[in-house]
C-alpha cells in the first residue's frame, strides 16, 4: 500500500478523532454522572471527571445548631443549604447530597471546632461507589435481577450453542436432501425480531409453565442464536480438515470422543464468537423480558424501569447501566482473541 | 496364504452412480510394500479408504489374516493411516499428537513415552516433541505423521498420497526414508500415488489402477518393460510410450507392421504372437529410449521411419527429440546425437525386441 502523504495523513487522524470523540465523549459523561453526588448533578456546566471531595462552609449558630453553606460553582460563593444540629439529619443530607458516608456524630464533632477557631471549611471524602450501593438500596430486586441475567444469559449459551453446533457440524460433514435449504432457513429464522415472536412465545411459555422462568427466556433468546450459532460454526467446521477427523477414527476413538478431543477445540473460535452474540443477545434485551417476565426480571429490564420511575436521581440509574456494561465488556474482552483468531484465518 | 485380499470389491457413491471400484480382486502378501498408482479419480483412494473403514463397501469383502474386516470399526481394523494433509492435530504438541493413539489404549504412562521416543527416533523428530505443529515445517510436520502411524505397532500401513504436499527435493528423500522405515519395521504396506517416479521406486509390486478397475499388478520392471495393456504403457515412464497405429501383412513369411509414415519387419517371437492378426489394425507401442536415429546419409540396415525434428528437449545426460513421423508425433529420446537441429531430418530406427503390440479391442498386449 502507498503511504500517505501529510495531508491524507492529518485528515485520517481527524476523521479518528472525530470518530472517537462521538463514542468517547457520551460514554464518558454518562460514567461521570455514575459517578456524581446529587449536587454534582445540579452543576453547570457539568464537569467531564467527577469530583472526589466536597467542600461545605460551616458557620456555628445559636444553640447545638450549625449552618451549612455550599459553593455551587456559579460565581456566587456559598449558599445557605441548611442550619441543623441533628446528627441524623446531617448524615443524611451528607450521604444524599454530596455522597458522603460519614456518621452524623462525627459531622457534629468535626463542625465543633468552628465553635473556637471561627466559621471555616471542611473537605470530606466522596464515597465513589455510593451511587452503585444506592442503586442496589433503592430498587431492591436489582440484586436477583443481576442474578437472574446471569443466569438467562448461561442458559441462552449454553442451548444455543449444544443445539447451533450440533447443526452446524451436520451441515458442515454431511450431505443430504434439503441441506441449502436449511442453510437459507437458518436466515430467515434470524430475520424475525424477537419482540414479534415473543407474544406467541408468551403463550407457548405459559401452557408450558415456563412463564416468568429464566429458562423460557432463554428459549426465547436461543431461537435466533441456535441459527447464527450454526452459521458460524459450519463455517469453521468447514475449515476442519476432515483428515484430522478421520485419522483420530482409525487411531482408535470414538466418534464422540472425536467431536470432543479433536473437533471441538479447533472450533473453539467459532464457539466462543457465537456465544459471545448469544451472551449480547441475553443481557441486553429488554422488551421481550418486558413481555415474558413478571416478578423474575432482568437486570436490563430493571435499569430501564429505573430509568422511568427513580426521579431522585438518574445517578442511581447511571450506576446501573454501569453494572450493566460491565460484564458484556468483561466477557468480550476475555474472548477476543479467539474472535480475532476466527476472522484472522488462523491455520487449522 | 495372502495376508491382505480384496475380493470382487465394489464401491458406488450413490446407488444409481458409476462404480467407482469395480470388482477388484487383489492379494497382499505381509510385509509387501505395495503401491496404488493410477490418475486422480481411478478409485485408487477410495480402495484404501475402504480398507481403512473410512468408507463404505458396496459389494465384496476385505479380509486381513483370513477375516473379514468390513464389520469392524476403523479403530479396531488394526491399520494405521497417513494422510495427505499430514492430518496431525494443531492443538497438540507433537508428543501428545503420538501419544494420543497409545492413550486411547489406556496404556501406562510410562510405556507411552517409552513407545513415542521410540517411534520419534525412527522419524529423527524425537528433538521437537515438546513443539506444537504450527512451529513445523511440512517435512517434519509428515514426520510426525509417520511416527503417530507406527506407534501403534498396525497389521497394515495405508499411506494416501503422503508425499504430494510436499516439495519436490523433500519429496525424494521422504520416499527414501519411508521405504527405509518399512525395511526396518517390515509392516505391510500400502502406498497410494499418482506419481510414478514414486511408485517405481518404493514399491515390492506396483498396482496399478483406471477407472476403478485393475489394469496391472506387477513388479516395476514388469510393468514398464511388459506392461499389460496400453493404458499401462501409456501411463507408465517418462516420456511415455509411443504409440502407432499399424497394420499387420505377411510379406516373405515374415509379418510387417506398417502405417502412419512407419514400417516394421517383427521380430521372430513377435510374429508368432501376431500371426492372428494378419490384416488387423493393432497399436504398436515403443517407448522413447528403444527408438535411434542417425543422420539421412548415415547407413541403417533396417529403417524404421524418417522423422523431422520439431524441438529439443535438453536434459543434460541425455535429450528428447519431439519428432514428427507421417502424422504421429513421437518422442525420442537420445545420448548421441545431443546437438542436433531443429527442423534438420533424420532416419529412426528401432530395438525389435523392444516394441510392444496392443489389441485394438481390448487393449490388452498381444
Amino acid at each position: 500500500m502507498d503511504r500517505l502523504n501529510i495531508v491524507q495523513k492529518t485528515l485520517m487522524t481527524l476523521t479518528l478523532a472525530f470518530m472517537v470523540l462521538v463514542v468517547v465523549i457520551p460514554l464518558l459523561f454518562f460514567i461521570t454522572v455514575s459517578f456524581s453526588s446529587a449536587t454534582d448533578m445540579t452543576e453547570f456546566p457539568k464537569r467531564l471527571l467527577p469530583t472526589r471531595s466536597v467542600t461545605v462552609y460551616i458557620e456555628p449558630v445559636e444553640g447545638d445548631t450549625y449552618e451549612l453553606f455550599y459553593d455551587y460553582g456559579r460565581g456566587d460563593g456559598y449558599t445557605s443549604i441548611i442550619t441543623t444540629g441533628v446528627a441524623d439529619r446531617l448524615e443524611t443530607h451528607f450521604q444524599r447530597q454530596y455522597s458522603v458516608s460519614v456518621s452524623g456524630d462525627k459531622l457534629l464533632e468535626d463542625f465543633s471546632r468552628t465553635r473556637i477557631e471561627g466559621p471555616m471549611t471542611f473537605s470530606y471524602k466522596k464515597d465513589a461507589f455510593y451511587n452503585f450501593k444506592q442503586f442496589f438500596r433503592i430498587i431492591p430486586n436489582a440484586a436477583p435481577a443481576l442474578k437472574n441475567s446471569i443466569i438467562v444469559s448461561l442458559y441462552t449459551i449454553l442451548i444455543s450453542l449444544t443445539l447451533g453446533s450440533s447443526a452446524g457440524y451436520v451441515i458442515a460433514r454431511y450431505r443430504f436432501a434439503g441441506r441449502e435449504q436449511l442453510n437459507v432457513a437458518l436466515l430467515i429464522v434470524r430475520m424475525f425480531p424477537t419482540v414479534g415472536i415473543s407474544i406467541p412465545m408468551a403463550v407457548m411459555l405459559i401452557k408450558m409453565g415456563l412463564f416468568d422462568t429464566m429458562l423460557g427466556l432463554a428459549l426465547l433468546y436461543s431461537i435466533p442464536n441456535i441459527a447464527l450459532t450454526s452459521w458460524i460454526t459450519s463455517s469453521i467446521f468447514i475449515g476442519i480438515n476432515k483428515e484430522m477427523e478421520e485419522a483420530a477414527w482409525i487411531f482408535g476413538a470414538s466418534r464422540v470422543r472425536t467431536f470432543i478431543n479433536i473437533t471441538l477445540p479447533l472450533a473453539f473460535p467459532a464457539m466462543a464468537a457465537s456465544s459471545m452474540y448469544s451472551f449480547l443477545t441475553a443481557w441486553n434485551d429488554t422488551i421481550s423480558a418486558l413481555i415474558l417476565t413478571n416478578e423474575n426480571q432482568t437486570l436490563s429490564l430493571v435499569v430501564y424501569k429505573a430509568i422511568g420511575t427513580t426521579s431522585s436521581g438518574i445517578q442511581y440509574a447511571a450506576a446501573g447501566s454501569i453494572v450493566l456494561i460491565l460484564p458484556a465488556l468483561v466477557f468480550t474482552f476475555i474472548i477476543r482473541k479467539y474472535i480475532g483468531q476466527m476472522w484472522g484465518g488462523v491455520e487449522l | 496364504m495372502s495376508y491382505l485380499e480384496i475380493k470382487e470389491l465394489d464401491k458406488k457413491y450413490t446407488a444409481k452412480g458409476p462404480l467407482i471400484v469395480d470388482k477388484m480382486n487383489l492379494s497382499i502378501d505381509q510385509g509387501e510394500f505395495i503401491v496404488f498408482l493410477g490418475p486422480s479419480g481411478c478409485g485408487k483412494t477410495t480402495t484404501i479408504r475402504m480398507i481403512a473403514g473410512l468408507e463404505e463397501v458396496t459389494g465384496g469383502d476385505i479380509t486381513i489374516e483370513g477375516e473379514s474386516i468390513l464389520d469392524k470399526l476403523p479403530k479396531d481394523r488394526g491399520v494405521s493411516m497417513i494422510f495427505q494433509s499430514y492430518a496431525i492435530w494443531p492443538h497438540f504438541t507433537v508428543f501428545e499428537n503420538i501419544a494420543y493413539p497409545l492413550k486411547l489404549q489406556k496404556i501406562d504412562k510410562n510405556e507411552i513415552r517409552k513407545r513415542v521416543e521410540k517411534a520419534a527416533q525412527v522419524t529423527q523428530i524425537d528433538n521437537l516433541l515438546d513443539r506444537y505443529p504450527s512451529q513445523m515445517s511440512g517435512g517434519q510436520r509428515q514426520r510426525v505423521a509417520v511416527s503417530r502411524a507406527i506407534v501403534v505397532n498396525p497389521k497394515i500401513f495405508l499411506m494416501d498420497e503422503p508425499l504430494s504436499n510436499l516439495d519436490a527435493k523433500l519429496r525424494v528423500s521422504m520416499r527414501t526414508d519411508l521405504r527405509d522405515i518399512h525395511d526396518k519395521l517390515g509392516t505391510t504396506s500400502i502406498f497410494v500415488t499418482h506419481d510414478q517416479s514414486e511408485a517405481m521406486s518404493l514399491a515390492d509390486r506396483i498396482i496399478i489402477m483406471n477407472r476403478g478397475r485393475i489394469e496391472q499388478i506387477g513388479t516395476p520392471v514388469e510393468v514398464y518393460q511388459q506392461s499389460a495393456t496400453k493404458f499401462v504403457a501409456g501411463f507408465i515412464g517418462t516420456p511415455p510410450t509411443n504409440f502407432f497405429e499399424v497394420t499387420i501383412t505377411e510379406a516373405d513369411k515374415k509379418l510387417i507392421a506398417t502405417g502412419g509414415g512407419v514400417q516394421l519387419s517383427l521380430s521372430k517371437k513377435d510374429t508368432e504372437r501376431l500371426s492372428s492378426y494378419k490384416g488387423k489394425t493393432v497399436d504398436m507401442g515403443i517407448r522413447p529410449e528403444y527408438l535411434g536415429i542417425v543422420p539421412l546419409d548415415g547407413h541403417l540396415e533396417n529403417s524404421f521411419a524418417t522423422a523431422r525434428i520439431d524441438f529439443i528437449e535438453q536434459q543434460g545426460s541425455h535429450a528428447i527429440l519431439i519428432a514428427t513421423i507421417g502424422t504421429n508425433t513421437v518422442k525420442i529420446e537420445t545420448s548421441d546425437f545431443m546437438n542436433i537441429k531443429a527442423k534438420s531430418e533424420v532416419q529412426v530406427f528401432v530395438k525389435k525386441e523392444m516394441v510392444s503390440f496392443f489389441d485394438k479391442e481390448t487393449t490388452l498386449r498381444i
